[in-house]
């Protein structure tokens, strides 16, 4: 594997984690199944893109795109909380009502950014490659992020939305607004993931209509990977296991890229990667068993 | 201090299955006080405390605490001054989280939440020092998540954080009923000391007339969503449970006919 | 070994070694990718190889071939993106808009020849059609669509109303709506929209159209091509005729089309390649639209259809399928 390679499944992957760390969120902290992100990740890239394209400043672009994210999870929140959806469903909702609002956005399924001013082509530093300077400056946005999360959710804040998820009616017994952190926590959720879509356009050259597919099913699986590689239940490692299970994931699927050595061919792709993230989970499993046997 | 006006509380109404659990129920309890309430199964016991909780909204009805009414209040609108033990002790906590969490949430109660840090450091002196009260070595593990401990321990810690914040009612629904003797024993006992020692206003369902009578200063009889017996003071501390029964078929001019009551 | 044996193998095997770096040097390597797997997009890339191998890059010996789907997902699309740029290949050849715009976003220096994207300066590949001297260059699929509608009127003179069936969703479908709702005023014909987000919804919209449409008329849509079939249904059941925009529509049901090539296009694309091979910069040759358009009928989708063909149409076609 080429390090060109190397370093791109790296920088996907950190864009990936913060798509994991809001799935983290709705997902793990709230109990809520949220399929909005399959919506919200283009919504991020679209309102950046088109932001972006027209003139805007990319730092104002990106943080719009985040704000649209947050807008969206506030939707979802509030189908559930007020009109008592289930949850699952009012996030299906959600994610195809953000099908269409995402084509309007654009103006059609695609806008590209491939001259255009970006997060990365301000703060590329002198004499640093591209593909070495957005990965550092990816590295630094999701540092940022995961730790602005572990300290608010040590807050009395982030401790009410976290016993929403774990035993609503208890929090409400200890007068949490459990519909209201259920908003807030959709919302957190949802801007960390319509950030890493407007990351991603910046840095693959454009928003289109089909980047958000399978969103939900990346982040799941960066969680469980993660989680396996790094268990533990305090939050400040539960957060950090996400971002390399991310990483992790897009390594798999650079591996699977590169093993046309052994004869797979293209289709095969998909195969190899569930084979590799299988070997990845069972591993753990395995060592666990043999260690006890040693005792 | 709680005052309670003639609650109707009707489920499934115009259904086969209707069921009218509170029928005018009433009830005041002046500060401080702690009364136990007692009746059999569909007596509308757990229905009344769902109602002065919030966790159910009545048909017709008022209920003030503290003067104020508070009938159309949420749950966590009440928090403030309602504090409660479940009867699950799963229910009660949330398992995921750690003892010091657990705690922190109830400290929190009726608070505005806001970006302050959840668990302080005094705070943990706080809790510690609560913890060790109970003599189960739970001080020490301030960090481990409350689905580690038994059920008695949880009910017990429930317990302590109820009482971390001042509120204007204790609402204690059959919370020794999951427990075995022994524990159920333990965590009564301290429940009579949490009371006495912070004088907080109790009311304490529970399915046993043994319990009903041997804690507390009143005791009030619950049948078919309506108050039957109301004893206090001088005259309750010379009742048993037989004479109990006595009082209840002669008002009611039927034998009661429930094993579990009689036999609790 | 007998030392007579020893000479003849040694002279042979210092051969095969001095050979050996030269046979290297010559090898040239080409990567390809497609955003999904597709007979359209699958007939670009096996014309690509052909113009290699016709012009005496064969794979194995003198070409290192390397072909990566994306599987229909756009961040698959950026990593395949990646890896080929660390591969420094001769020449990437990128079909379908998001592919090419993912190996553009990743580099500005290795060659890059896209293909099968109907705007490419609207998808910011390059800036116009003129040489980019940049690292990007590629033919388009572009069809004139006037000469399309002409078609359109002579299979169906009276054809007031076109239908068209087409995925929001693609890039190369909305280019192809945008320009049909500016071109049918001026020949006196109005344009009603069908749309279809996944493939099972090709036949529900088509269904929208009967009563609304004269005659359903349909590009290289993706999700089109791969449910053609229902259209073909409604088509038949509702004695509503279905132009298409390529052969291999016709033979599935459509009564004509005017159309690309696709195995042709990828030839072109592969000749672009070879030049870029032997030396010449992309950024010094002008993208190119595709230059061969032929016209195949189905006379019996026509009987079904209702439709009634004269003779010299079906005469003048390249292709007839029975």
């Amino acid at each position: 594997m080429s390090l060109f390679s190397l370093l791109g499944a790296v920088e996907i992957g950190l864009i990936f984690s913060l798509v994991a760390l809001g799935v983290f969120i709705s997902f793990r902290l709230l109990r809520f199944p949220d399929l909005t992100v399959d919506g919200s990740f283009p919504l991020g890239g679209a309102v950046c893109a088109v932001l972006i394209s027209t003139g805007t400043n990319p730092y104002v672009a990106t943080l719009a795109a985040t704000a649209a994210g947050a807008g969206a999870g506030l939707i979802t929140g509030w189908l559930n909380v007020k009109l008592k959806i289930m949850d699952l469903l009012a996030s299906i909702l959600m994610m195809i009502a953000l099908y269409s609002i995402n084509l309007r956005i654009m103006g059609g399924p695609n806008v590209p950014l491939i001259n255009d001013p970006t997060l990365f082509t301000l703060l590329q530093p002198e004499g640093m490659a591209d593909y070495v300077a957005r990965p550092a400056l990816l590295l630094v946005i999701v540092i940022a992020a995961k730790l602005a999360m572990d300290w608010f959710f040590a807050t009395e804040r982030g401790l009410a939305i976290r016993a929403t998820g774990s035993n609503a009616r208890m929090a409400r017994a200890q007068g949490v607004n459990t519909g209201a952190m259920v908003l807030l926590g959709m919302a957190v959720s949802n801007a960390l993931v319509a950030l890493a879509g407007a990351l991603f356009a910046q840095t693959q050259g454009g928003a289109d209509i089909s980047m958000g597919i399978g969103t939900i099913v990346i982040g799941l699986a960066a969680v469980i990977v993660g989680e396996s590689i790094l268990p533990s239940r305090r939050l400040v490692w539960a957060t950090l296991a996400v971002i390399i299970g991310a990483i992790v994931y897009r390594f798999f699927i650079a591996l699977a890229l590169n093993s046309d050595f052994i004869g797979l061919k293209a289709q095969d792709l998909n195969l190899v990667t569930a084979v590799l993230v299988t070997v990845a989970l069972v591993i753990p499993q395995i060592k666990r068993k043999l260690s006890a046997r040693r005792r | 201090m709680l005052s309670a006006k003639d609650l109707h509380i009707t489920f499934n109404p115009g259904t086969p299955i209707e069921t009218r659990a509170l029928r005018g129920m009433s009830l005041d309890i002046p500060a401080g006080q702690f009364v136990t309430v007692i009746g059999s199964n569909g007596a509308g016991k757990s229905t009344f405390l769902n109602a002065i909780s919030g966790d159910l909204s009545v048909d017709t009805g008022r209920i003030a605490i503290d003067g104020e009414d508070v009938t159309r209040q949420p749950v966590w609108a009440r928090a403030k001054r309602v504090a409660r033990v479940f009867q699950d002790p799963m229910a009660g906590t949330c398992e995921d989280l750690t003892i010091e969490e657990n705690m922190a949430l109830a400290q929190q109660r009726g608070t505005m939440r806001g970006l302050r840090g959840a668990v302080k450091a005094a705070q943990r002196e706080t809790f510690r020092e609560r913890l060790a009260t109970l003599g189960l070595g739970l001080e020490k593990r301030l960090t481990d998540r409350i689905g580690l401990l038994s059920g008695g321990q949880r009910q017990a810690v429930s317990l302590l954080m109820a009482a971390l914040q001042p509120s204007r009612i204790l609402l204690l629904d059959e919370h020794t009923a999951a427990l075995d003797p022994r524990t159920a024993d333990f965590v009564l006992q301290l429940t009579a000391r949490i009371v006495a020692e912070n004088q907080l206003t109790t009311m304490m369902v529970t399915h046993s007339m043994r319990q009903a009578l041997d804690v507390g200063q009143r005791t009030v009889m619950l049948h078919q969503g309506q108050v039957v017996l109301d004893v206090a003071g001088e005259q309750r501390s010379r009742l048993d449970v037989p004479d109990l029964l006595q009082m209840f078929e002669k008002v009611r001019g039927e034998k009661l006919a429930d094993d579990a009551l009689l036999l609790g | 070994m007998k030392q007579s044996s020893w000479a003849p193998l040694g002279a042979i095997a210092l051969a095969l070694v001095a050979a050996a770096p030269l046979a290297q040097a010559q090898q040239k390597s080409v990567a390809v990718t497609a955003i999904v797997e597709h007979p359209a997009l699958d007939a670009i890339r096996d014309g690509v190889k052909a113009s290699l191998a016709a012009a005496g890059y064969e794979e194995g010996k003198t070409l290192k071939w390397q072909y990566q789907s994306a599987q229909g997902n756009t961040g698959t699309a950026a990593q395949i993106a990646r890896k080929f740029v660390g591969d420094q290949p001769d020449a990437i050849v990128a079909i379908a808009t998001p592919s090419a715009q993912a190996v553009v976003a990743a580099t500005k220096t290795v060659p890059v020849i896209f293909s099968a994207v109907t705007d490419p300066v609207a998808a910011k590949l390059v800036k116009d059609w003129e040489p980019s001297k940049t690292n990007v260059t590629g033919v388009s699929d572009l069809l004139a669509l006037d000469k399309q509608m002409e078609l359109v009127k002579q299979v169906v003179p009276n054809a007031k109303r076109v239908g068209v069936v087409y995925n929001p969703g693609e890039a190369n479908s909305a280019v192809v709506v945008k320009e049909l709702k500016a071109l049918l005023p001026k020949m006196g014909m109005t344009l009603v929209e069908a749309a279809a987000p996944r493939s099972v919804d090709v036949g529900s919209a088509a269904r929208s159209l009967i009563g609304k449409a004269d005659v359903i008329y349909t590009s290289t849509d993706n999700n089109v091509v791969s449910a053609y079939e229902s259209l073909v249904k409604v088509g038949q059941e509702a004695k509503l005729p279905l132009i298409a925009a390529d052969a291999d529509s016709v033979k599935r049901g459509a009564i004509a089309s005017y159309g690309i090539n696709y195995r042709d296009l990828g030839e072109q694309t592969g000749r672009m390649v070879v030049r870029v091979l032997k030396g010449e910069k992309p950024g010094d040759i002008k993208p190119e639209i595709s230059t061969k358009l032929e016209l195949t009928v189905n006379p019996g989708a026509a009987e079904k259809q209702g439709v009634k063909l004269s003779d010299a149409f079906i005469k003048s076609a390249a292709h007839i399928v029975k």
